[in-house]
């Protein structure tokens, strides 16, 4: 196993304000399942868009695949974003597109400008879309509009748009803070089989500690832009989640509990 | 017994509101200046009637000639001085400077709309060029065709290039903001999958502001048929403006220009029959 993803010193501050993260380090192996965790306000998204640029991170290194991510230019940045898909906590479709023309959306980043603008999809292409919508269990809702469908649906739209680019890592931002408990666990076990049958790495953030404890190979505990954790699952303590979590975490430690009692 | 002990709670009140009548709206100072300035535009208005220079026009006499006139106007229309297609064919010549200016500029619009959006360009040059546009705006169409006169002289150059200019700067304020309606993390979304700034625009955020883009040009369109009705009167830019123009001030028919006000009331009913329609079709899809 080599490490896909490696984080030096990275850090960020959003004009004068306080660090939102500061010299946070890890590294993320090929097809691992990695939770970061924290209270809201810790630094989680914008830890995850450092590492696609949707963020310019102010100093540190992002090794992803070999290269340094920070260094890139416009034209090479816009090549690693094709190999990295990102989700959603408000899934982000286009309303009024269908399903299958929101999942060809994740083809556009390796598509010429002009196909791209004028939506010119290959056999190919459409072939691979319904496969994976397939896969997602999506097959009756193909040529439905995103915003007929529930917030489980949209969300499996959001990962098949994402899996279309063929990426080598998911960047997954609270995919199910705003799903019911059923419709959360059917896209967190779609994410964990992603993991584990493509071998696509997986990189999400969390607010749940029981889900995170579930199912991540290893999980990074962050409180004010610093990571306070990180480990397996089975390593992490009741002082850990008190170190993650501050005052928050008595609750907490009550919902993990039936889990993991640390 | 609830409900009636209810009713006289009520009754109580309602009788004891008229020893202090409640004020629904406070008198503040500007409901206070609003009032002053009713009064005084109601007694500048009377006292305006009655100091009017009348010459030797008797008002009932003037109001009954007024009448016969519309009459003649609206109840006996005829054409004298066009033919029936003739008219119809200058109808066709305003639709087409209508068109033809709606369509300019719609296409420029859309192109400085997207920079006008603030979830597509950067705050600073979306507020100029909103600024720069509400100028435009302010300055009515006419005028524009006659600032524009000035250099290409009055006639259908001008009025194409008037019209263009202020149905961009509406567009560009309708366009702009139906595109500001869609949601700024899809677009970061197509960006974080490597997707270019074009492929953006026609992907996602043309088909989610596609209707009301089109409502709104079509809106535009009925007001630049009606704006160049006028400009071919005021502006000499031909069509059924110009014949209406040369019935009244050359002819002096005004039975003529009740057919042609019919023509032209027909055409603008025809077109809102039509906008409801597609309006009504896109409604559904939307
Ligand atoms: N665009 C931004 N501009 C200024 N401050 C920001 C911006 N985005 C995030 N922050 C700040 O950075 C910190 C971390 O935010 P965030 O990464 O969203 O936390 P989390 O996702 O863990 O809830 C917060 O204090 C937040 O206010
Ligand atoms: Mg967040």
């Amino acid at each position: 196993m080599t490490a896909l993803l490696q984080v030096n010193n990275l850090t960020k501050q959003f004009g004068h304000d306080a660090k939102a993260l500061s010299d946070v380090g890890f590294s993320v192996q090929e097809g691992e399942f990695v939770s970061i965790i924290g209270p809201s306000g810790a630094g989680k998204s914008t830890l995850l868009r450092c590492i696609n640029r949707m963020v310019d991170a102010t100093s540190g290194e992002i090794m992803f695949d070999g290269v340094n991510v920070l260094n890139l230019k416009k034209k090479e940045l816009k090549k690693v974003r094709t190999k990295i898909g990102m989700i959603f906590q408000h899934y982000n479709l286009v309303n009024r597109l269908t399903v299958i023309e929101n999942t060809l959306h994740g083809k556009l980043g390796c598509k010429s400008t002009l196909s791209g603008v004028l939506g010119l999809y290959n056999r190919e292409e459409k072939e691979q879309a319904m496969h994976i919508l397939g896969l997602l269990g999506l097959d009756d809702f193909i040529y439905k509009r995103a915003d007929q469908l529930s917030g489980g649906q949209k969300q499996r739209v959001g990962i098949s748009r994402a899996l279309i680019q063929n990426p080598r890592m998911l960047l997954c931002d609270e995919p199910i803070a705003s799903l019911d408990p059923n419709s959360a666990k059917v896209i967190m076990d779609y994410l964990k089989n992603i993991s584990v049958n493509m071998g696509i790495t997986v990189l999400v953030n969390l607010h749940q500690v029981d889900v995170a404890l579930k199912y991540s190979d290893k999980i990074i505990g962050i409180n004010g832009g610093q990571v306070v954790f990180i480990g397996a699952p089975k390593h992490m303590t009741r002082a850990d989640i008190q170190r993650i979590y501050g005052s928050e975490a008595e609750d907490l430690i009550f919902d993990a509990g039936g889990i993991h009692a640390g | 017994m609830e409900v009636n002990e209810q009713i006289s709670a009520q009754r109580q009140l309602l009788k004891t509101r008229p020893h202090n009548r409640m004020k629904v709206k406070p008198l503040t100072k500007s409901a206070f200046v609003t009032r002053i300035t009713l009064f005084s535009l109601a007694v500048l208005t009377i006292y305006a009637f009655f100091t009017f220079d009348y010459k030797d026009i008797d008002f009932v006499d003037a109001v009954l000639l007024t009448i016969a006139n519309l009459k003649a106007m609206f109840f006996e229309p005829h054409l004298k001085h066009f033919t029936f297609s003739h008219a119809f064919y200058q109808v066709f010549v305003t639709l087409g400077l209508a068109f033809l200016t709606t369509l300019f500029g719609a296409v420029i619009a859309v192109f400085l709309g997207l920079f006008a959006a603030e979830n597509l360009s950067s705050k600073w040059i979306s507020t100029m060029i909103k600024g720069f546009v509400a100028f435009i705006r302010a300055v009515p169409t006419v005028l524009w065709v006659l600032i524009f006169a000035v250099a290409a002289g009055l006639g259908s150059v001008a009025a194409v290039i008037g019209m263009t200019f202020h149905s961009v700067s509406y567009l560009i304020k309708a366009y702009s903001e139906s595109f500001e309606e869609l949601d700024k993390g899809v677009i970061e979304a197509l960006q974080a999958s490597g997707a270019s700034f074009w492929q953006i625009v026609f992907q996602a955020v043309i088909p989610s502001s596609i209707t009301y883009m089109i409502s709104w040009t079509f809106l535009r369109f009925e007001i630049n048929f009606a704006v160049a009705v006028a400009m071919g009167a005021a502006a000499g830019a031909g069509g059924i403006g110009f014949d209406m123009f040369m019935a009244s001030g050359f002819y002096l028919d005004i039975r003529e220009i009740g057919a042609i006000t019919y023509f032209i009331l027909a055409v603008a009913i025809l077109l809102e029959v039509f906008a409801t329609k597609v309006k009504r079709k896109l409604k559904v899809n939307a």
